[in-house]
């Protein structure tokens, strides 16, 4: 990778961890929990600029952005930061709070004939323009001040809204768009799984048990390296999907990458909440805020079912003898 | 912490790998059946062919043989050789482990005597590192080389030593000095020639009805005192050492990967939804190890460019999660077809490879050492 844009990224992520560590602690999660909007980490974020990493205009690219949706994954970051990113590369560079949901393929619901039903957008009840994807589509339809039809929160306990409005603009976006949103998942996901293995690492070395430290026990050194094991797989899974924006395989790399880091989750939560025993398991501790959310964004912008079955049946398309072939072509 | 980096094939590569393909794809009409274990499939013949053209030591300086290419090519190499199933066990461990040993740690005379046998593909090596008494405690190794003039003279035991009934040397871990307060140290590297030496061989049998690994029995075995490797009593850092080199290839996560091929054959161009699943869930896999692996092959380039960076652990971790994989690749090939309708060629190849799935987790160092080397580079030993 070029050296100076490699020192560029580093630069951007040392900034967003001081800004991420200082304004984004337990407090906030359990109060963006109960449907506070974090006002002043969102106004931090826009006033560092952070909203705008990777779109055109700016002197980013969509791997800084992606870096830096990882490190949102890493804090937990409770708001609509990673989909306000991806509507400012799409819809061109605005300060408003963006969401992305998928398009209601049943419209009947909708008002009027050119009214669109948009599911499941994170902190919708908040978003002043909001995407609207459909699997296998280029096309994204974007919605100015939508109104919110339905508020819902998933697993993890993050607002996830039902919305509807009218089409403003369509625009054609290059990479599957789809894809693109999986991929913000799957970087979430590989930055939450980073602070579980800390967690479990810190927790492990901490507590005692039969006059040591249970890090000391050889099963819990196992449990742990099993989850290490894990947390690198998705974090190279993540990185090369990133990688792949720009190439024809994106989507097929996509794949790969979300049924692979998706696998982990269930690894790790589960490692990491036994580790802890019963202080995991109370809403005091932090460790939840971070496997609730892994555990929902497995689920959502295709499940691994989804994406395996996906990247299979191309592979079947292409037969047993081109397999090791498409393996092969990317590294 | 832990790190794999981004590291790409090089384009370069691209011409090499058509070239392997394109030598595989006339030598695969001479195939027994293709198996991508690297200890299945012993063919002297074939070992010699790709020595000719110089995919054997291909990172090795020239004077000794080699090609002087990069970790990369010879990643390439390794990578298709397994992936069609060739047979590459004759010369594997020579070329993936034992020659890089001399040229680390060897002396000039024995690089210049060793490594052009290997290169040329007429020398094959056997590893003598476990015995009777001594499996994953390595340090506990019983076998003993005794200064006796100007000769070493070894007893004891080594087992599980594959191929050493066809192989010409095995290089040895053993006591050169009694037993201390530190484990580690009195151990060194020998070299002993099994086709001259007097040692005696006897195969055993495995479950899976091969015969590749032996037990190698020395009874004052008198080898010339220029054998040992390097300075004696260094025999511990080597083994650490070459481990490293040992655990991260392809072979660690394509053991299993003609199962896989015959999956997705069975499955045919329009399969089933559960059938797309299981073959994209091993394509995920797989493209992820194959990364990390990679990743470790450009650590160790950089090594050999003297940036010296330790990648041990990322190692063990890429053998580790391989290893596992390529076990539960398998089943999850078996339980996406229907068993009483499998096709002859998906049955044997499967039964072939999953006779062999015990080993996978074992040679090389088992997953509960390996998990032991990830929790001390996590700190928590």
């Amino acid at each position: 990778m070029n050296q100076e844009l490699n020192e560029s990224r580093r630069m951007i992520i040392d900034s967003a961890q001081k800004m991420f560590s200082d304004h984004c602690d337990k407090k906030l999660l359990d109060e963006a929990e109960r449907g506070v909007f974090p006002e002043t980490l969102w106004q931090i974020i826009v006033e560092n600029g952070f909203n705008q990493l990777g779109a055109p205009g700016t002197e980013t690219v969509p791997a800084d952005l992606f870096a830096f949706i990882q490190l949102c994954g890493r804090y937990a970051v409770p708001a609509p930061i990673a989909d306000t990113l991806l509507v400012n590369t799409w819809a061109g560079v605005n300060q408003q709070i963006c969401g992305i949901g998928e398009l209601r393929s049943d419209n009947s619901q909708a008002s009027s004939a050119d009214s669109f039903t948009i599911d499941e957008v994170v902190w919708g009840r908040r978003v002043s323009l909001v995407a609207a994807v459909t699997r296998g589509s280029n096309e994204v339809i974007l919605v100015q001040n939508p109104h919110l039809v339905e508020s819902s929160t998933n697993m993890a306990g993050e607002p996830m809204d039902t919305l509807q409005g009218s089409n403003q603009q369509v625009v054609a976006v290059q990479a599957d768009p789809y894809a693109q949103v999986a991929l913000s998942r799957i970087n979430l996901i590989a930055g939450s799984l980073q602070t579980l293995l800390d967690l479990g690492l810190q927790f492990a070395t901490e507590r005692s048990q039969f006059g040591r430290t249970i890090s000391k026990f050889q099963a819990i050194q196992h449990s742990l390296a099993v989850v290490a094991a894990e947390v690198a797989a998705s974090k190279r899974a993540a990185d090369a999907a990133v990688d792949a924006i720009g190439d024809p395989r994106f989507v097929f790399e996509v794949a790969a990458s979300k049924a692979r880091v998706g696998e982990a989750v269930g690894i790790v939560a589960e490692q990491v909440h036994q580790i802890h025993g019963a202080m995991g398991f109370t809403h005091e501790h932090r460790l939840h805020h971070f496997s609730r959310r892994c555990w929902a964004w497995r689920d959502s912008w295709g499940n691994e079912f989804y994406w395996q079955s996906l990247l299979g049946a191309h592979l079947a398309s292409l037969g047993a003898d081109h397999l090791w072939d498409f393996i092969a072509t990317r590294s | 912490m832990l790190q794999f980096d981004r590291v790409s094939l090089a384009p370069e590569t691209q011409r090499l790998r058509a070239q392997v393909r394109e030598f595989l794809a006339e030598e695969s009409a001479h195939f027994p059946k293709p198996n991508s274990d690297f200890v299945t499939g012993y063919d002297v013949e074939f070992s010699r062919k790709l020595a000719l053209r110089g995919w054997i030591g291909m990172t090795w300086p020239k004077q000794y043989g080699g090609a002087e290419r990069s970790f990369f090519e010879r990643y390439v190499v390794t990578e298709e050789l397994l992936a069609a199933g060739a047979p590459v066990s004759a010369h594997w461990i020579a070329d993936r482990q034992s020659g890089p040993l001399l040229l680390r740690f060897g002396t000039q005379a024995q690089r210049q005597k060793y490594l052009p046998g290997i290169t040329s593909g007429v020398d094959f090596f056997s590893i003598g590192m476990s015995e009777p008494d001594t499996g994953s405690d390595l340090a506990s190794v019983r076998t003993t080389a005794v200064k006796d003039g100007g000769s070493y003279r070894i007893n004891g035991t080594k087992i599980w030593t594959t191929d050493a009934h066809r192989n010409r040397y095995i290089i040895c871990l053993v006591r050169t000095s009694a037993v201390s307060e530190i484990r580690h140290a009195g151990l060194s590297q020998i070299i002993v020639d099994l086709h001259n030496d007097g040692a005696q061989v006897r195969p055993i049998a495995n479950m899976a009805g091969g015969e590749d690994f032996n037990e190698v029995v020395f009874e004052d075995v008198m080898v010339p005192a220029d054998r040992i490797i390097g300075e004696p009593g260094s025999g511990w850092e080597q083994v650490t050492s070459e481990l490293a080199y040992e655990r991260s290839g392809p072979e660690r996560f394509l053991s299993s990967f003609r199962v896989f091929v015959e999956l997705v054959r069975a499955c045919g161009p329009k399969p089933q939804p559960h059938q797309c699943a299981a073959i994209g869930r091993i394509a995920s896999h797989i493209m992820t190890l194959r990364r990390m692996s990679i990743s470790v092959a450009g650590m160790l380039q950089l090594q050999g460019n003297q940036e010296n960076q330790d990648v041990g652990v990322e190692a063990a971790l890429v053998k580790e999660l391989g290893n596992s994989f390529e076990k539960v690749l398998p089943e999850i090939a078996r339980l996406a077809l229907d068993t009483d309708k499998l096709s002859n060629v998906f049955r044997e190849t499967y039964e072939e490879t999953m006779l062999l799935t015990p080993s996978f987790t074992l040679r090389g160092g088992t997953r509960e050492i390996l998990r032991g080397v990830i929790a001390r580079g996590l700190g928590l030993r």
